[in-house]
């Protein structure tokens, strides 16, 4: 893309690798994402290849697409997409919001309910960030229940945009499977195993013997409890509950991927 | 000796307070300016009324009928004051209709002449009249009302259908700032019949605010949670053709910030209600006060809404200011009683 040839330099004189839509005198108010330039490009047997290719998405709203509210409605947590009047007080209640402001309630379900697929597109990295406090569900004068519209808002993110969730949210994902893994293996949450390792899967080696971490581990040294974790086993008759999760699991995820239809 | 009081216009607040002044003995002329009587809902043929669907035949029609059965109130239809003289603390009319003119003393008056419909054509912006998919929701009243409901450009039920809140009302621009008051209500009450009988057209309400006040209120809930109606945030500032013959709603997005060009079927503008030339006719004919919107000013606005600044002429209903069928005929029998006093006072 285009920002990736941005520190290329002009050398030597030779011409840089071309941004996108460089013929465009005021480029710095055209977003990235809107201008179209294609390789070769025939129009009427007229090859119009070079500048003449650059096109200009327009940004204004074409249409509403009623047919996703609807499948946002069919499911069990997303079934009062329809009262929602855009108040903004689950925004403002909200837990994440203050900490991302892109984290959005209030105009995520907007969104859904319009079919504004183009905008949610642009949350994708912050819109799982709810993390289910419902006090957002406890305020809403609608009773539209914002917080499990946010896991309806999940579901869908995964069907229509599974490159980027894929991309944007690999750390995310291999995070959770981390957490998974170690309560199904274990029956536990050790917070400084899990930490450690999601340091390790962000690239961050070099931070974890940092200061914090080191004098952490001297602290836990001291006062014992770093040998009383390794000495913590599982849960009594923890193979019994560990087939239940895995079970529900299981199921979890069946009826996710049938909810969204993948 | 019965007292005479004159009633002019014949819509839900006229024909309230002339029932009532029967009921008390008087004898009441009814001077109405169209050929029947009903008002603006006979004329544009409601069907079912806010806030609780009922047919609009069980009010108007139940008044009307109530009327027309009187012995002592004297209809006199296609008709107009021509010419009003005070006579002491009585007032002389001269009553002209297809029969010729005939002059009445009378003990006192009530003003019922209502409100007419904002022409949405006076905005160029809507293109009422330039398409014949954007209607007004009057029209879709008379559409419901007999039962045809389809694009008139081309007979067919519409798919998609845009709703346009505060058409002629809250606009410098046309010279209205006040709200109208009904089509907020008028509107969510439309687009929730729309979708019971045709549940695959879907809906949508374009607005600044929504003022379904009081228990109005229900109406617009039930739209939205029991019918699906989605409201977008924002006014349309104009509104062109459309491929496939739609027409296209422009407008911003205020909540995404962001502007928006969507093609409907068909547009209802909710145009809203306006004093008519008939007040400043009333006005200068009487003698009594216009206000800054163009309808009746009542002496006071909180103590008595029901009484002009000249005393034996009496105000009731939407000649005062938009308001809803139960607060006209609420005040048709305010006015009633008012006139009544009067009359008995200087017998
Ligand atoms: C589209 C629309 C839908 C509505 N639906 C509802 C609803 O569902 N429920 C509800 O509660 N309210 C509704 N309303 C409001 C309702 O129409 C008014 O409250 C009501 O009509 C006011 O009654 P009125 O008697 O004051 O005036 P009008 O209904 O306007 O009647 C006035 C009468 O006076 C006559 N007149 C005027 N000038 C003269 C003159 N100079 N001489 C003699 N006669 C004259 C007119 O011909 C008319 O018959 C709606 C309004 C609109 C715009
Ligand atoms: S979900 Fe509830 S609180 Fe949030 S904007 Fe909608 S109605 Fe308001
Ligand atoms: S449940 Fe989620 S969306 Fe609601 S307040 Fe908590 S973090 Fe915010
Ligand atoms: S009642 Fe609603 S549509 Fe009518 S003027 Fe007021 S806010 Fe606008």
């Amino acid at each position: 893309m285009a920002i990736e040839n941005h520190n290329t330099g002009n050398s030597g004189g030779v011409r840089p690798v071309v941004e996108k839509g460089e013929h465009i005198i005021a480029r710095h108010l055209i977003e990235d994402d809107n201008i179209k330039e294609e390789k070769n490009l025939v129009i009427d047997g007229v090859d119009v290849s070079g500048r003449w290719n650059t096109f200009i998405i327009s940004r204004v709203d074409s249409d509403f697409d009623r047919s996703f509210f609807e499948e946002i409605k069919k499911t069990v947590v997303g079934s009062r997409i329809n009262r929602c009047w855009q108040c903004g007080m689950c925004t403002a209640s909200c837990t994440v919001t203050p900490l991302y402001r892109r984290f959005n309630p209030r105009a995520f379900i907007y969104m859904m309910q319009l079919g504004n697929l183009k905008e949610l597109k642009k949350y994708i990295d912050v819109a799982w960030r709810c993390v289910g406090c419902y006090k957002c569900s406890q305020r809403c004068p609608k009773q539209v229940n914002p917080a499990e519209m946010m896991e309806a808002l999940a579901l869908v993110i995964k069907k229509y945009f599974p490159e980027e969730v894929k991309t944007k949210l690999k750390l995310d994902e291999e995070v959770k499977k981390i957490y998974e893994d170690m309560i199904i293996g274990h029956g536990r949450l050790d917070l400084a195993k899990l930490h450690t390792s999601a340091m390790q899967k962000s690239g961050k080696t070099k931070e974890l013997l940092g200061k914090i971490e080191r004098d952490a581990i001297f602290k836990m040294a001291k006062d014992g409890r770093a040998f009383s974790i390794l000495r913590l086993g599982k849960p009594h008759n923890w193979s019994r509950s560990k087939e239940a999760i895995e079970n529900y699991l299981h199921k979890l995820n069946t009826i996710e991927n049938g909810e969204a239809g993948v | 000796m019965s007292e005479n009081i004159l009633v002019i216009g014949g819509g839900p607040a006229g024909l309230n307070a002339a029932v009532m002044l029967s009921e008390l003995g008087v004898n009441v002329t009814l001077v109405e300016r169209d050929s029947f009587l009903g008002g603006n809902p006979k004329k544009f043929k409601y069907k079912f009324l806010f806030p609780d669907m009922q047919p609009a035949d069980n009010v108007i029609g139940e008044l009307i009928k109530k009327t027309e059965s009187a012995d002592n109130i004297k209809v006199y239809y296609s008709s107009e004051v021509s010419d009003f003289k005070e006579n002491g603390k009585k007032f002389d009319a001269v009553i002209k209709s297809t029969s010729g003119s005939e002059t009445k003393t009378f003990d006192s008056v009530i003003v019922a002449t209502g409100f007419e419909h904002f022409d949405p054509a006076r905005d160029a912006k809507y293109s009422y009249q330039l398409f014949d998919d954007v209607i007004d929701i009057k029209d879709l009243e008379r559409m419901m009302g007999e039962n045809n409901f389809v694009r008139p450009s081309n007979g067919k039920p519409p798919k998609k259908v845009a709703f346009i809140l505060c058409v002629g009302s809250r606009d410098r621009h046309v010279g209205n700032q006040y709200c109208s008051r009904v089509c907020c209500t008028v509107s969510v009450k439309q687009a929730i019949e729309m979708r019971e009988h045709f549940p695959d057209c879907e809906a949508y309400i374009f607005y600044m605010d929504i003022r379904t006040y009081g228990f109005f209120e229900d109406l617009y809930w039930k739209a939205m949670e029991e019918h699906d109606v989605q409201i977008v945030k924002g006014r349309i500032a104009e509104i062109t053709s459309g491929p496939d013959n739609t027409v296209v709603c422009k407008g911003e997005d205020t909540l995404l910030r962001g502007p928006f060009e969507i093609p409907f079927d068909m547009v209802v503008l909710a145009s809203g209600m306006e004093g008519g030339s008939q007040s400043p006719e009333i006005s200068s004919k009487l003698g009594i006060e216009l206000d800054e919107h163009g309808f009746l000013k009542p002496e006071n606005v909180t103590l008595s809404p029901f009484k002009s600044n000249k005393p034996g002429v009496f105000l009731a209903g939407a000649c005062t200011g938009p308001k809803a069928i139960s607060d006209s005929i609420t005040e048709g029998a305010a006015a009633a009683m008012n006139a009544y006093t009067y009359a008995v006072k200087n017998r």
